[in-house]
């Protein structure tokens, strides 16, 4: 190869172009920002339409199936489930995971100003709302306070949220939770009817009465004055002094109709953290920033925050994400550490010198530094999946080195000089170090190609994998060989302590290689045994696959907990933070060696997607790091459950490890199954979804049943005779808005103090809105009624009560639906069951339930991401090994040498089945993708002996022999390469620190399988290859002898 | 005058060009990759996969008194290492232009 000649003949632009590489790689890596996944854009849009005053049935009809029907013509659609709900119909598009979210978006608005006409005139226009990954808050703060308790949330707004904004990166910060300040005008409504007066009028006066306003300028003399009238209220007791009416020839104050509190916001969330009354800060990220850059800051800033805070009050950091990510990132940079050092010593122990080893180890940096150039070039980050691919190639960039070295040495062993060796030495092997790596490319590139979820994640692997490889075998070309004939020496006397460890090593190794060859005579004589015992371990090992359970996504300990518990409807916020108050103290003294942090949230909260009620307890338990815990937070999640389930308050409870549902876990693995039942009756399917969830309880493993309806919930409805509104003269609108006024009030004015706005809040008063009769009793005024003109021009009063009714019912159904179906879905999430098996015994259950007329049921969930994952796998698989044949057989020009060498590969997944199996490890996603990259490290070693047996037998030699001394010859090649890349594994498989468990079981599936097809490929290989291995030699000289007629010599 | 055909393993190259510098010896023809085996123990040389290493060939013609001395480092050279393979072969110049 001309690049080896040149390299060799010009050391110093070899060194230094590689030395430039490395430069730019570390430049590259100092600038690179870490996160814990590549970049993810969940596929997911929704359209929010909103149409007043339609019920739950209507706005399906009207809007959801209008829009739905031609929303399913979107190109990449692949699912379309909506929510409607009185006034408010929800669409959720869900698309193929990696397409343009952008195209899909604008292909959507298209569609909406298609269809915009055939919705109802007085529907507003739908709304689209992407969903962003950087609504998941990439911090949540906690503040708690004692007397500065009533000004907190102020105290916040001011001190931390504008600090926090100005943090570049940092999208929206909210506060839930503490008080807000309010001035009420809780009015009496006997008193204000004795002054012939209503609410609206009251709230008016207010609002006219509190004003500034400019009234223009004036030239006086040579100066020019701006005239202003100045009307606001200064102090909030100035209202009680507003003259709002005469009555009589008597002044009517404010004070005389209505009670005047400077206050509190009436609570509807109450916010604590470890039992103290607080707020709680939620901080995102603007899409595509950086959560770790982000959470640093607000940590670097956070002393300072805290500084200008009032002393009693308290910061504290409930869930912090990037901690998670760094410690996962560093655990992982700890692995790629340790995978080196285990590279190293398997090369010096084979090596036995110094000089060799370092050639070699070069090979390393060298190429995995290029990989920091890819991710900055491309604007990837450095996450689990690139310092994951790391670690798998580590093991494998040295193995062309070790190749080429090893011919190297073999030919100055010989008597060449370093120089001449290594340019021959290269040229010799350069063929096959170059196939070998096309093999490993041939699995890694399709990688890149796979759809969806998984193809996300993966991408990097396959191009990082590709790229790694390819820069190592460059290296193994040209900075090996250079190096060899700069360093290496003629004579090799090793004397000292090198010496002994040198001497004792390749003792150990030829006693090893002589083992070697008497077993594969032994084997070669009994060849059906050998291949008996084969096709029985291989058969034995798919018996294991039934007991290998299958997952989609291992789960990780993120040290998070979150639940959420739901008390009997209508309980009042207040009542339910006295009973979360219970909760915490029993939960807090049972794990409080476990739990570092309570923080708790008792009633509604203010997300858009927020659906708790003021019966809903939120808990987030923060637990010590995992290595200072006994449980993990799975376990401890199910002794909550337990805990929880003795309550006879709580009416349903959910337990979620590693944070919130949704979000939180989407990509923390975790599975959830859920059945779905549709059918047009909604009350069948309830019944159905009853009965299923209970007995879905029972199937073991399953956790957290939640049927999606919710269940009714009582409320008073007010209804109106429209024949008598008619006759009083009132509208419907008109009388919904006295009602409202009324209870929920409205703000007439807002009260300005220190530069800060507050609502002046006009309704009726606590006590004046306590029943029914409360209702029924609202006086309307008509100023104009029809037909009847009222003699003294005054205005007519009617109760309530004589217009219309009050009742107690419950509330309308929520109408679901998925793929323009009605739907109930009951899901399940699942611990300690195989997702597989949890399936089939749903499966059982679903079966033996009756199913009404008109409903099907259906499973879901993580089943279905399973298998499409599961089957994009199987084909990609089929298309690596496919590729990998197409590859060796154009090296060996051969059809039959690359099926040998193929013959090793059934037995890989044998070593997949058996090392999940022994270490108790599911078959999931991460388990797969190192059986499928197995395809490309095991047929190397395949690659590496028959080649050489090929060899052997070209120069004539006989079968058996040409297997025995290939046996030997190859050993230590074979084995060296195969223990770096187990041994480079090992920290993978084994484990540790946070995050480990995701990639844990691609390191347990590689190790298994290639050491069990490693063994196969040194002892059953050679007895296939006696069996079938042609000699091409003599079927060449045959074949000759018969064209040129020497028959019969 | 006397022709050396020198015929060798590639690897000995640049030994084999630092002979004829030696020896003062200026002109000479070279093939850089020719193929062969030797007749007895010597491997093939054919540059396939088989056989990867190749040969190169040296043809030089020189004064009589100067073939003994060539001959004799040749030798040498080949001595240190016979595996790699080199021979030698020396025949009459009849006539030169």
């Amino acid at each position: 190869m001309k690049i080896t000649k040149s390299s060799v003949k010009k050391p110093i632009t070899t060194l230094l172009v590689f030395v430039g590489l490395m430069v730019f790689g570390v430049y590259s890596y100092l600038y690179l920002p870490i996160d814990l996944y590549p970049e993810i854009e969940p596929p997911i849009i929704t359209v929010n339409t909103t149409y007043d005053g339609a019920n739950a049935e209507d706005i399906e009809e009207n809007i959801t199936r209008v829009l739905e029907d031609n929303l399913v013509m979107v190109s990449n659609l692949r699912e379309i489930s909506s929510t409607s709900r009185d006034n408010n119909s929800t669409i959720f598009l869900e698309f193929e995971w990696g397409i343009n979210m952008d195209e899909a978006a604008n292909e959507i608005r298209d569609v909406i100003d298609r269809v915009e006409r055939f919705l109802p005139e007085e529907a507003e226009k739908p709304n689209l709302f992407k969903f962003d990954v950087g609504m998941i808050p990439v911090m949540v703060l906690s503040a708690t306070a004692d007397e500065s308790y009533p000004a907190l949330r102020q105290i916040l707004d001011d001190r931390v949220v504008n600090e926090l904004n100005r943090i570049d990166g940092v999208g929206a910060v909210n506060i839930r939770g503490g008080p807000t300040r309010e001035i009420q005008v809780n009015v009496d409504p006997q008193r204000l009817e004795a002054y012939n007066m209503t609410v609206e009028q009251l709230g008016a006066v207010i609002g006219q009465e509190n004003i500034d306003r400019p009234a223009g300028d004036m030239d006086i003399g040579s100066l020019n004055y701006p005239v202003r009238v100045e009307g606001r209220f200064d102090l909030s007791e100035e209202l009680n002094d507003l003259v709002v009416s005469s009555f009589g020839g008597r002044r009517v104050l404010l004070e005389d109709v209505a009670e005047i509190n400077d206050t509190l916001e009436k609570m509807r969330v109450d916010e604590r953290t470890d039992g103290e009354r607080g707020a709680r800060i939620s901080v995102q990220q603007q899409s595509g920033a950086n959560a770790v850059e982000i959470s640093s800051e607000i940590m670097e800033r956070l002393p300072q925050i805290k500084g200008a805070l009032p002393p009693d009050v308290e910061l504290t950091t409930i869930v912090d994400t990037s901690e998670f990510i760094v410690d996962s990132i560093d655990s992982l940079t700890q692995t790629v550490l340790y995978a080196g050092i285990f590279v190293v010593l398997v090369v010096l122990f084979f090596l036995g010198r110094w000089r060799a080893t370092f050639i070699i180890i070069l090979t390393i940096p060298v190429s995995l530094i290029v990989s920091f150039i890819y991710l900055n070039l491309t604007g990837n980050t450095i996450n689990i999946i690139s310092l994951s691919s790391l670690t798998l190639a580590i093991g494998m960039v040295v193995d062309d080195a070790i190749v080429v070295l090893e011919n190297i040495t073999k030919h100055i062993e010989r008597g060449s000089t370093p120089k001449e060796a290594a340019v021959y030495g290269t040229n010799e092997v350069g063929l096959a170090v170059v196939a070998t790596t096309l093999t490993v490319i041939a699995v890694f590139l399709p990688l890149t190609m796979v759809g969806g979820l998984s193809g996300i994640m993966f991408r990097q692997l396959g191009f990082i994998v590709t790229l790694v490889v390819s820069i190592s075998t460059i290296a193994a070309l040209t900075l090996t060989p250079m190096l060899s004939s700069q360093l290496l020496r003629m004579n090799n006397r090793r004397e000292g302590y090198g010496g002994k460890i040198t001497d004792f090593s390749q003792n150990i190794l030829k006693r090893l290689d002589s083992f070697y060859g008497n077993i594969l005579g032994w084997t070669l004589r009994r060849r059906i045994v050998v291949v008996i015992i084969a096709v029985a371990a291989f058969g034995g090992s798919l018996g294991l696959l039934n007991v290998v359970g299958t997952e989609f996504m291992p789960m990780a300990d993120n040290d998070r907990i979150s639940a959420e518990i739901e008390l009997p409807m209508g309980y009042k916020v207040e009542k339910t933070a006295e009973f979360a108050r219970i909760l915490e103290e029993d939960i807090g003294e049972k794990y409080s060696d476990e739990i570092e942090i309570i923080s708790t949230s008792a009633g509604q909260g203010e997300g858009i997607f927020d659906d708790s009620g003021p019966n809903v307890i939120e808990f987030t338990f923060r637990m010590t790091p995992i290595n200072e815990r006994d449980r993990d937070i799975f376990e401890i999640a199910d002794l909550m459950r337990e805990d929880l389930a003795r309550y006879p308050e709580i009416v349903e409870y959910s337990v979620y490890p590693g944070g919130g549902p949704g979000g939180g876990q989407m990509m923390m693995g975790g599975s959830e199954i859920e059945v779905i039942i549709s059918g047009h009756d909604i009350d069948a399917s309830m019944d159905l979804a009853e009965v299923l969830s209970e007995r879905i309880d029972e199937v073991e493993g399953t956790r957290d049943i939640e049927i999606s309806m919710d269940r009714p919930r009582p409320q008073l409805e007010v209804e109106f005779d429209r024949e008598k509104l008619a006759d009083h003269g009132l509208r419907y609108s008109t009388a919904a808005d006295y009602v409202r006024n009324r209870i929920a009030g409205f703000t007439a004015t807002r009260f300005r103090e220190a530069g800060e706005e507050f609502d002046v809040v006009v309704r009726y008063g606590e006590e004046h809105r306590q029943n029914i009769e409360d209702i029924e009793n609202i006086l309307f005024y008509n100023e104009n009624p029809q037909g009847n003109e009222n003699p003294q021009g005054r205005m007519e009063t009617i109760r309530l009560r004589e217009l219309g009714w009050v009742e107690e019912r419950l509330s309308p159904p929520v109408i679901e639906r998925l793929n323009r179906q009605r739907t109930i879905t009951v899901s399940s999430s699942l611990h300690g069951v195989a997702l597989g098996e949890a399936v089939e015994n749903i499966e059982k259950v679903v079966g033996q339930v009756d199913t009404p007329e008109g409903t099907t049921i259906e499973i879901g969930g993580t089943v279905e991401d399973q298998q499409e994952a599961f089957s994009d796998l199987f084909t990609l698989l089929l298309l690596v090994i496919m590729l990998v044949y197409i590859v060796m057989a154009s090296q060996f020009e051969s059809f039959r040498s690359p099926f040998i060498i193929m013959l090793s590969l059934p037995f890989a997944f044998t070593g997949v089945f058996l090392a999940l199996f022994i270490t108790g490890t599911t078959l999931n996603l991460i388990s797969l993708i190192g059986s499928v990259l197995l395809v490309g490290i095991v047929v190397k070693n395949g690659i590496v002996l028959v080649d050489f047996i090929n060899l052997m037998r070209d120069r004539g030699l006989a079968i058996s022999q040409a297997i025995i001394i290939s046996g030997k010859s190859r050993l230590r090649p074979v084995l060296m390469t195969t223990l770096t890349t187990i041994l480079a594994m090992m920290p993978l498989a084994i484990g540790i620190g946070e995050g480990a468990e995701i990639w844990q079981p691609m390191g347990i599936a590689i190790i298994g399988g290639l050491a069990f097809s490693t063994l196969v490929t040194l002892l059953f290989i050679p007895v296939v290859y006696s069996a079938f291995g042609a000699n091409r030699l003599r079927r060449e000289r045959k074949r000759m002898a018969h064209e040129m007629g020497f028959n019969g010599e | 005058m006397k022709t050396v055909f020198i015929v060798y393993n590639q690897a000995l190259m640049e030994k084999v060009m630092h002979i004829l510098d030696r020896l003062n010896i200026r002109g000479f023809t070279m093939w850089e990759d020719v193929q062969g085996r030797g007749s007895d123990k010597g491997e093939p040389h054919y540059g396939t996969h088989t056989w990867p290493a190749m040969n190169s060939a040296t043809l030089t013609v020189v004064e009589e008194e100067t073939v003994p001395a060539l001959l004799d480092m040749l030798k040498k050279l080949n001595s240190v290492s016979e595996k790699q393979g080199l021979r030698a072969f020396v025949w009459q110049v009849e006539e030169t232009v």
